[in-house]
This record gives structure tokens, C-alpha cells and sequence, in this order.
């Protein structure tokens, strides 16, 4: 009976709360089968399908009228060698500064997570002359090197605060059983890392496929476009927004994140909140 | 006697290559032929433009993506391909919405790299000291095509500097949108600003608000500044006096809080350059300030509602009737773009023949050159939407109603800042939450914009 009660507590506190947060998806979904003349009925929005509706003219739009696909290839190539980067960076930084660097190690950990601090809206005018003198205006390379520059200071902090959870006494096993250090790591350190690692993946992806400041200032060029900027140059064409086909392209990449997120929430709590409880 | 001597296949070579060591070579030469791609553009550009032609050079342009969609088609399709095949140069056009244009304007121009050409919606003098004179564009079309029209004349020259700190091609006139139903049925038309206040809270009554924005966008900073004009009320002088504390902005003051309290509603201060198409377009709105895009897209989307919208100038005020454009859409070219002089020629001969252009944007482009197209008002007379003859009225208005942001002045680099920074929206907008009193809101902008003009006169730009 109480067990029953407290379910039912649990559901009523956390109902409106999914109710709020799903909102925006089902009204993107709902919103991407709209017709035109649909969509700007006020008596019609948001709740029912009226004139010409539901249609999938807009995904047709999409797909066939724009270089969606290609921007979602760019970004899943950027994404996926960002990670990269930022794993082979961070990794080692971050358990560096935990159990190599003593006691300023910690200082240096936050001087880096201050870096991440410093909004892009400052730092895309400088960034822009150097990515311009370097040659790589317009191309992807320039945001495959520009985005590590805010994943490696929030990875490298979090993994810090993630290494401090685990056991001195299991690395000092292995090292006394003749393992050398980078054998500790990559046997006994990562492997019971993976909940923080996972996290560093799914956050850097995150971060990745929000940027729009530097994507916009590096790249023009429509087929090198990420989907943050190619979306916002076809589908807003001066003061007329294209709704529907709008919805839809936010809408495609954010379900795989959304399952990806699902599949490893448990992990991704416990790497966030892994430096939290000690 | 046997041989046991490993036996050598001589019908094989040493380095031959077997099926699955053929599959990974392959598979590896794509990998590189296809993602040497991502780091250098022309690793897989594919065949050249022009067949058989070696281009003498590129030029790069940068621009917004037109709200009709036909004409981007037309301008990076058709005429770029047949100008560069003529010119023997590779055109390339890209395109970014709007409002991040200024953003990735100022990105290169912080690189001293981008473009050789870039396109901004409203004149840009702050850009300066980094762009080339466009006096010699200027003088070339005079020479074919008569005299600039004076709004695009005063928008792009400096009067101090005696440069054309950009070029504009094209600007839009800005009409009046409304609801001739709507205001049929109140028995007035939005012909003065007396009439539209009168109509409004009746109009609201019947849930159809006026909608006029005075928020941080560019809308309203042109709606809000072609309101004071109507009433006499002037940002500066023509010699670039701070004008701004005065009875007349007193009046345009209170005359806007009493239309927002009066019929219009909140949306107002959070207005975006999307807020007047799609408060017509769902029918809610009896009124806006918009170029013609209002009526053009109603005309795909929704037939029936565009046949109801109908256009007229700027309401008449106190002072008269004075508009601004609603576009003053101005290319400029850096002064370290690397084909300036394939760039001049470029917009000498778009503006010379600008036709294609004007009929493309379905008469969104007025030609900064009014001789360029031919007979506007006929080629307006034949549009086949009803009501016949609706856009007729779009020469009236460019030709007597539109000046430009900073008249009776230049839209000097101050104007450009004060624009940009939103300041007048701001006013009315403090005025109209109550915020602020007009005696207040025009004494405290007066000081805020004469800073503005100071700075700028310090630095020699007015």
C-alpha cells in the first residue's frame, strides 16, 4: 500500500515535469506534418490536423529541395572526430591532473574549466583571423580544430571529478602486481571509467551539434555546412520561416541523441555526479 | 627422383595483388579521394565549369537568401553561370540567413579574408576604412543609366569622406500591409496615422490587432523610425545636428503608446522580423508595415487571404506622409577581396541590366538605378494576382514616399550604430510600457544618440 502511494507520489511530481519537457518534441513533430494553410489557421494550431494536413511534403522539401543530408553527414563527421580528439585529450589530462600533478593540480583543473567559460560570441572574431590565416576558411578541418578548444576544458574537468572516485587502492594493485602505468590506465582505470567516458561522448557530441557561432564564421560554403547553419540559411529566407521543414530537421538528429541518452542515462548520471559524493 | 624444392608459380608475380588486399586498397584510396575533401575544397571538385575553358580567376560572393526562393535560383543558376562564362570567371555564390549576415561580415572582416563581394540588408559605413570607394561603380552606371535614385544615393555616400562606402543594388519599398475586409468593415482605411488609431481598438475588438513592433529588430526599428518622421520628428539634421529632443518626437512618442494601448498587444516588444508575414498569414493581424513579401507569400499559400490584403503608403501624419525602405540591400567590396576589379565589373553590369533581377524577385528589388528596368509601372500593371494592379502602388511609394534610416541627413556611421544597436524601437518601446514619459524617453535618447554621433565625429566618419 505505501509502496503503491509512493509510486503514485513519484508519478504525480514527475508527470508535469516529462509532460513540460516532451512538449517541445511532440509540438515539433506535430508541426512538421502541417500544411501551410494549416499551420497559420489559429483556430487549427496546435492540437488537430485541419486543411491539407497531416502531409510529409515538408520532409519531401527537405530532402529533395535542400542539402540536408550532406549537412548531416558534416555533422556527424565533425562530431564523431571531435569525440576522438577530445577522449585522447582529455583522458589522460584528466587523470593527470588528478593523481600526477598533487595539490595544484586541482588549481590548474579549474584554471582549464575557466577557459570553457569564455563565450564563443567573444571569441569568434579572433578565432575567425586565425582560422583564416591558417588557410581553412570554409572548410570542416576548422571546426574539427576550433571545437576541441571548449569539449577538452568541460571533459577534462569532469573526468578529474570522476578519477577521484575510484579507488587509489585498485590503481596501486596493479602497479604493485608489476603493471606499468599505462597498463593501470588502459586495464584497471578506464575500463571502471566508462560511465565518465560515456558522458564526455554524448556531452562533446552535444556541444557539437549546438555550435552555430563558429560554424557560421568559418563556413559559407552550402555543402560544408553543418546542420545548425545549413538549416538556418534554406529554411529562413529573409522574413519568411519555413516552420514545418524547420521542425523537422531539429527534430531527425534529435532523436538519435535522445536515444542515446535513454539507452545510457543510468551511466550518464553516475559520470556526471561521480565527483560529487566523495 | 623426386623434386622436393618449393615449386614457384611463375604465372604469378611477387607483388600480386589478391581480392581482399585489392578491396582494402580500394576502400582506403576512396576514404582519402572522398575525405581529402573535407580538407581541401577541390580535392573531388569534379569536372571544371566551362568546358574546354581555363578561368582566369573566382569571385566569391556572399548574400542573403532572398524570401524568394526563384530568385537565388536565377541569380547563382543563371545569370552568375552566363556573366562568368562571358567574363571567363568562376562564380561562387553563398548564402546566409539575414540576421547572422552582420556576424559573419564581421567575422571576416576581423580575418581580413572572405569574399570579394558581400551583401548586407542596410548600409554598413562602419565598414569604411575596410572597403574600397565604390565611387567608380557609381559614376559607370550614372554614365549608362541617369541618376541614382536619391535614397540609395544618401544611403551608401559620405558626405564627410566624400566615399561610397557600398553599393547597393536594389532597396524595397516599404508599404503599408492591411486587411481590406477588416478595415471595410470599420469603415476607414489606413490612409493617416489619425485613421489607424481610430480603426485600432475596434479592430482589436474583433481580434485583429494592428501589428506594429517595437522591439530589437529590423522591422520595427523601420516602422518606428518612419513613424516619427510622419510626425516631424528627425534623428539628426542634414548636417548631422542630434535632432532628437523635440516636440515632434513628444508627440510620435505619445501617439505610439496610445496605439499599443489602444489596439495592438504585448507580441509587440518581442516582435521579430518573422512576426508581421506570419501574424498576416494566420489572418490574426489587421495591419503592418512589411514589404511585399506579406502578399507574396500569401499568394502561394493561402489564395484566398491574398486576395484581401491590400498595400498602401505610409499612413499620413502631422508632418506629411515619409517613409523609409524597407531593404537597402548594399554590396560592399573589402579592400583585401583578391578580384576587386572582376568585383566592380560585376555589379556595373547587374545594375546596368537589372530586369532579370526586378522580375526574378517578383518586384521585391527596386533598381537603385530607376532607369535600369524599363517601364515599371507597366511590368507592376501586369502582375496576375487579384486584385489587378495591386502592386502599382509600390512606384508611387519608392518614387515619393521613401527616404532613407537618417533623413533628412546621410545614414552615416552613427545612423549605422544607432540602427543597429536598436536605440529608437527602445524608445517607443519604454514609452509604451510606461515606463518612461515622452519628456524623459526623448531627453535621455537625445544624450544617449549625441555620444553615438560624437564618437563617430571624432573619428572623421560625420
Amino acid at each position: 500500500m505505501i509502496e503503491r502511494r509512493e509510486k503514485l507520489f513519484s508519478y504525480l511530481v514527475l508527470g508535469p515535469f516529462a509532460i513540460v519537457l516532451a512538449f517541445p518534441f511532440y509540438w515539433m513533430l506535430w508541426t512538421s506534418f502541417k500544411s501551410d494553410i494549416d499551420l497559420y489557421n489559429v483556430n487549427d494550431v496546435p492540437f488537430a490536423f485541419g486543411k491539407g494536413s497531416p502531409t510529409t511534403r515538408n520532409y519531401g522539401f527537405l530532402f529533395h529541395h535542400t542539402q540536408y543530408l550532406t549537412w548531416v553527414k558534416n555533422t556527424a563527421f565533425v562530431g564523431i572526430v571531435v569525440v576522438l580528439i577530445t577522449l585522447a585529450l582529455a583522458l589522460p589530462a584528466g587523470y593527470a591532473l588528478t593523481r600526477l600533478a598533487g595539490r595544484w593540480g586541482q588549481n590548474v583543473g579549474v584554471g582549464i574549466f575557466l577557459t570553457y567559460l569564455v563565450p564563443p560570441t567573444l571569441l569568434f572574431l579572433p578565432m575567425s583571423w586565425v582560422i583564416a590565416h591558417a588557410g581553412l576558411q570554409d572548410r570542416l578541418l576548422s571546426l574539427i580544430i576550433v571545437f576541441p578548444s571548449f569539449t577538452v576544458p568541460f571533459s577534462t574537468w569532469l573526468l578529474m571529478g570522476f578519477f577521484k572516485t575510484i579507488p587509489l587502492e585498485l590503481e596501486d594493485a596493479a602497479l604493485v602486481d608489476g603493471a606499468s602505468r599505462l597498463k593501470t590506465l588502459l586495464h584497471v582505470v578506464f575500463p571502471i571509467s566508462v560511465p565518465g567516458i560515456l558522458t564526455v561522448v554524448i556531452f562533446s557530441f552535444s556541444l557539437v551539434l549546438n555550435d552555430f557561432v563558429y560554424a557560421l564564421a568559418f563556413i559559407t560554403t552550402s555543402s560544408a555546412k553543418t546542420i545548425s547553419t545549413g538549416v538556418s540559411t534554406e529554411l529562413i529566407r529573409g522574413d519568411v520561416f519555413y516552420w514545418q521543414a524547420l521542425m523537422a530537421a531539429t527534430l531527425i538528429p534529435s532523436i538519435p541523441l535522445a536515444l542515446l541518452y535513454n539507452a545510457f542515462l543510468n551511466r550518464f548520471i553516475a559520470g556526471f555526479t561521480g565527483g560529487a559524493f566523495r | 627422383m623426386t623434386d622436393d624444392r618449393p615449386r614457384v608459380d611463375i604465372t604469378k608475380a611477387e607483388d600480386e595483388v589478391t581480392r581482399s588486399q585489392l578491396l582494402r586498397r580500394a576502400a582506403a584510396g576512396a576514404i582519402v579521394l572522398v575525405y581529402g575533401g573535407f580538407g581541401a575544397k577541390t580535392a573531388v571538385a569534379g569536372a571544371p565549369n566551362f568546358r574546354g575553358k581555363e578561368l582566369k580567376g573566382t569571385l566569391k560572393i556572399l548574400q542573403w537568401s532572398h524570401f524568394v526562393p526563384a530568385y537565388d535560383g536565377w541569380f547563382d543558376n543563371q545569370y552568375t553561370k552566363r556573366w562568368g562564362q562571358a567574363n571567363d570567371t568562376d562564380i561562387i555564390v553563398d548564402h546566409v540567413n539575414q540576421a547572422d549576415l552582420p556576424a559573419r561580415v564581421a567575422a571576416e572582416a576581423a580575418a581580413g579574408k572572405g569574399h570579394d563581394l558581400v551583401a548586407l540588408l542596410a548600409p554598413a559605413p562602419q565598414y569604411e576604412d575596410r572597403v574600397i570607394d565604390h565611387k567608380e561603380i557609381v559614376q559607370e552606371v550614372r554614365h549608362k543609366r541617369g541618376k541614382m535614385a536619391d535614397v540609395c544615393y544618401r544611403s551608401a555616400y559620405n558626405p564627410k569622406t566624400k566615399k561610397f562606402h557600398g553599393f547597393p543594388d536594389f532597396y524595397a519599398p516599404d508599404p503599408v500591409d492591411y486587411r481590406t475586409d477588416l478595415w471595410g468593415q470599420v469603415g476607414l482605411k489606413p490612409d493617416t496615422w489619425d485613421h489607424v488609431l481610430k480603426a485600432a481598438p475596434k479592430l482589436r475588438q474583433m481580434g485583429h490587432p494592428v501589428g506594429i513592433g517595437m522591439s530589437n529588430e529590423i522591422d520595427s526599428n523601420m516602422a518606428m523610425m518612419a513613424l516619427m518622421m510622419c510626425f516631424g520628428s528627425f534623428i539628426q539634421s542634414s548636417k548631422a545636428r542630434v535632432t532628437l529632443n523635440s516636440k515632434a518626437t513628444r508627440e510620435a512618442l505619445t501617439f505610439g503608446r496610445d496605439l499599443f494601448r489602444k489596439g495592438m498587444s504585448n507580441e509587440i516588444f518581442a516582435w521579430t522580423a518573422a512576426s508581421n508575414n506570419q501574424g498576416m498569414l494566420a489572418g490574426r493581424l489587421s495591419l503592418a508595415l512589411n514589404a511585399i513579401s506579406i502578399p507574396r507569400s500569401a499568394e502561394s499559400t493561402n489564395p484566398d487571404l491574398a486576395k484581401t490584403i491590400g498595400l498602401l503608403p505610409i499612413p499620413k501624419g502631422p508632418h506629411g506622409r515619409l517613409g523609409l525602405e524597407h531593404v537597402m540591400h548594399t554590396y560592399m567590396i573589402w579592400k583585401f577581396a583578391s578580384n576587386k576589379k572582376m568585383a566592380v565589373k560585376f555589379l556595373v553590369e547587374l545594375e546596368i541590366k537589372y530586369r532579370g533581377a526586378f522580375e526574378a524577385s517578383k518586384f521585391y528589388n527596386f533598381p537603385s538605378f530607376p532607369a535600369s528596368v524599363q517601364n515599371i509601372p507597366v511590368r507592376l500593371g501586369r502582375d496576375p494576382h487579384p486584385p489587378a494592379g495591386k502592386y502599382k502602388i509600390l512606384q508611387t511609394i519608392s518614387q515619393k514616399y521613401t527616404k532613407n534610416v537618417g533623413y533628412p541627413g546621410y545614414s552615416n556611421a552613427a545612423i549605422g550604430e544607432i540602427f543597429d544597436t536598436f536605440l529608437i524601437p527602445q524608445m517607443f518601446a519604454e514609452v509604451a510600457q510606461g515606463k518612461r514619459t515622452p519628456d524623459d524617453a526623448a531627453r535621455d535618447y537625445q544624450r544617449r544618440i549625441g555620444t553615438v554621433f560624437e564618437k563617430w565625429r571624432k573619428r572623421g566618419k560625420i
